[in-house]
């Protein structure tokens, strides 16, 4: 068989995958060192780095940055502890396991959108039922959505409260891949629960973690909807994220380069901090390695 | 002394009851072999006794004092799996000195202990290897040593060797047989291998669908089989069976007469239907020895001795017999019987006569 056959099935797929992923990525780089308005158009200009040197002198940015790591991390943590707790007891069969299993999940299969508006019934300052129970501690009309402070605590509980639920499936699905007789050779050698959680359960499930909480994380940072709808930033730009500062940018001011440099800055943000995460986790699992 | 006592113990799951009540003494230092076919709920007993499986009924008694509602760690038994259930993620020193650490021992002494648990089984260069980097033989082998270092009241094992290989496997039975006697520790012992039985126990337990069939050493199972299941479980290659009438003091197998050994005409000389059993090792001459004729069909040279396998009428039979024994395939060939090495049961119950 002539081994030049090969082509014809490699090189259209190759090109394929090139156009579709490469193509945007460079063009958006390209763009990201112009000057581009779409409203009203004016022809791009080339202006190196401006639009970087622009966006990393705003506070605006800095701003965004932080509270958006503030939400992620804060969040996460809530969802991994949370999550992992759940699904021991839901592995450990609690009564009352088996409704949990279905009604937990459910926050899940929402559409954040929905999970905002929600939100924002329920975290009415007046009318909400969050309000209602805040009265009986006597603490009657917190500013829940407009006290910068109270606005990150809430899209932190949303957050948690959404996406707990994929932390649990995943680690549930862990502990049940864990071998019993293991467990079972603890038991009969005299091990207290805690002390099988901590040297056994937590050291097997640590690679699953790192992954699940990487994956947390980088979605964590593209949170946008909730936040749009909840406060749209606001109040001023206290609860602005990085992604809703991309967008207000890009469909507020119409600068598609500015934009454009926000998003690689954004992609740099999530790579330093994934850096340093995975560094971390790597450090963790190396020392239980099996 | 007795050391463990099953006083009337069951379980069920739901509506099967797989182990129906169930009684059985041990005695203090005793190495104690459950054997019998797959399913017939050896695991079952054992985990009861280990406490990871609930009894529905009865008790357990260990140096008198009843455990049954105690929890797996309160029962200072140690277990080895079949699958090992090492830690994976402790080195093989880990493994052995954590339930020590746990309990707070002296570091010292873990070492100390460790490092001559593993000098014992042959583990000193392993110590500090992942369990994933060893083989299937080292790793039971941290598995026994993690049960050793406990000085537990009681070894438990359940099929500790089936996922080894042949060799492996002998050596390894007698490693853990020695081991016991040297520590004087009582073990109940599980396997489905009538060979591992044999050897290393001092009371074999022969087990049918949850019910104990016989209880006895090994010598007094293989020479007086209680039943014809035992008859058949025990030994390799197993007894034969015939469909037999016994008159006159003469056996008769289709239309041929053997004439019983002396003791056995006595006892039951005229007693009509019977199962015949004799064990294919047995088919040699003797001072009590027969004439059988069958017809041979295949023949298979073992070296040692050969096997002729064929067929009595209609029911099968296997020989054992002298390496240079004339037998030709596809011919009738007679052998010699040693009648007294027979064995008879009840056409029904099944029970020794
Ligand atoms: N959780 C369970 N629910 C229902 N039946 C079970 C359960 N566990 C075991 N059994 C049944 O109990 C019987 C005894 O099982 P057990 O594991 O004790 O057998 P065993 O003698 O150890 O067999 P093997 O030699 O194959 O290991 C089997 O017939 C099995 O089907
Ligand atoms: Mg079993």
């Amino acid at each position: 068989m002539n081994d030049r056959v090969k082509h014809l099935f490699i090189w259209p797929a190759f090109l394929l995958v090139l156009v579709i992923t490469l193509f945007p990525l460079i063009y958006a780089l390209t763009v990201s060192f112009q000057t581009i308005r779409i409203v009203p158009p004016t022809p791009p200009r080339f202006v190196g780095f401006d639009n970087y040197g622009d966006i990393l002198a705003n506070a605006r940015f800095w701003g965004a940055i932080g509270t958006t790591a503030t939400i992620v991390v804060i969040s996460v943590v809530l969802q991994y502890v949370i999550g992992l707790s759940v699904a021991l007891a839901l592995h450990h069969n609690v009564p009352g396991a088996s409704l949990f299993r279905v009604t937990f999940l459910l926050p899940m299969f929402l559409a954040p959108v929905c999970v905002a508006l929600i939100a924002k019934m329920i975290f009415h300052p007046v009318l909400g039922p969050a309000n209602e129970f805040f009265t009986l501690f006597g603490l009657e009309n917190l500013p829940f959505l407009t006290d910068p402070n109270f606005a990150i605590a809430v899209l932190i509980t949303i957050e948690t409260w959404q996406w707990t639920p994929f932390v649990v499936l995943l680690m549930l699905a862990g502990l049940q891949g864990l071998p019993a007789e293991v467990f079972e050779a603890a038991r009969v050698d005299n091990i207290s629960a805690w002390r099988r959680f901590r040297d056994i359960t937590f050291p097997m499930l640590l690679p699953l973690s790192a992954a699940v909480i990487f994956i947390r994380l980088i979605e964590g940072f593209k949170i946008i909807d909730t936040v749009f709808v909840l406060t749209g930033g606001g109040p001023g730009t206290s609860t602005e994220t990085l992604t809703l500062f991309a967008y207000n940018e890009g469909f507020k001011k119409f600068n598609i380069g500015m934009t454009s440099a926000l998003s690689f800055l954004f992609l740099i943000v999530v790579i330093v901090f994934g850096t340093l995460y995975l560094a971390g986790a790597r450090k963790l699992t190396q020392r239980y390695e099996q | 002394m007795e050391h463990i006592e099953f006083r009337k113990i069951s379980k069920s799951y739901g509506a099967v009851e797989v182990v129906p009540p169930l009684d059985l003494s041990i005695e203090q230092g005793e190495f104690i072999v459950l054997v019998g076919p797959s399913g017939c709920g050896k695991t079952t007993t054992l985990r009861m006794l280990a406490g990871l499986e609930e009894t529905t009924s009865g008790d357990i008694f260990i140096d008198g004092e009843n455990i049954t509602d105690k929890r797996p760690g309160d029962r200072n038994c140690a277990m080895v799996f079949q699958n090992y259930a090492l830690y994976p993620h402790m080195s093989v020193r880990d493994n052995i000195g954590y339930a020590m650490k746990v309990h707070g021992a002296a570091k010292a002494d873990i070492d100390a202990r460790v490092e001559e648990a593993a000098g014992l089984l042959g583990l000193s260069e392993y110590l500090d290897r992942k369990p994933r980097n060893l083989s299937g033989g080292q790793r039971q082998r941290v598995a026994i040593g993690r049960a050793l270092v406990r000085q537990p009241q009681v070894f438990l094992f359940d099929e500790p060797l089936s996922n080894l290989d042949a060799k492996l496997r002998v050596e390894m039975r007698s490693e853990i047989k020695l081991l016991q006697r040297r520590l004087g520790t009582t073990a109940v012992y599980v396997t489905h291998d009538q060979v591992e039985a044999m050897t290393m126990a001092d009371r074999v337990v022969v087990m049918r669908s949850g019910v104990i069939e016989q209880v006895d050493a090994p010598i007094t199972l293989y020479e007086r089989p209680a039943n014809k299941f035992v008859a058949s479980f025990i030994g390799s290659p197993s007894m034969n069976f015939f469909d037999a009438r016994i008159e006159n003091d003469q056996l008769l197998l289709g239309h041929q007469r053997l004439q019983l050994a002396a003791q056995e005409a006595e006892r039951i000389g005229d007693f009509g239907r019977v199962i015949f059993g004799i064990r294919p090792e047995h088919c040699r001459d003797s001072e009590a020895a027969a004439q059988l004729t069958f017809g041979v069909e295949v023949i298979e040279p073992l070296g040692s001795n050969t096997l002729l396998l064929g067929t009595v009428g209609d029911q099968k039979i296997m020989a054992q017999v002298d390496p240079r024994f004339a037998a030709q395939a596809d011919a009738p060939s007679t052998i010699p019987i040693d009648m007294s090495a027979a064995h008879f049961f009840d056409p029904i119950t099944e029970v020794r006569l």
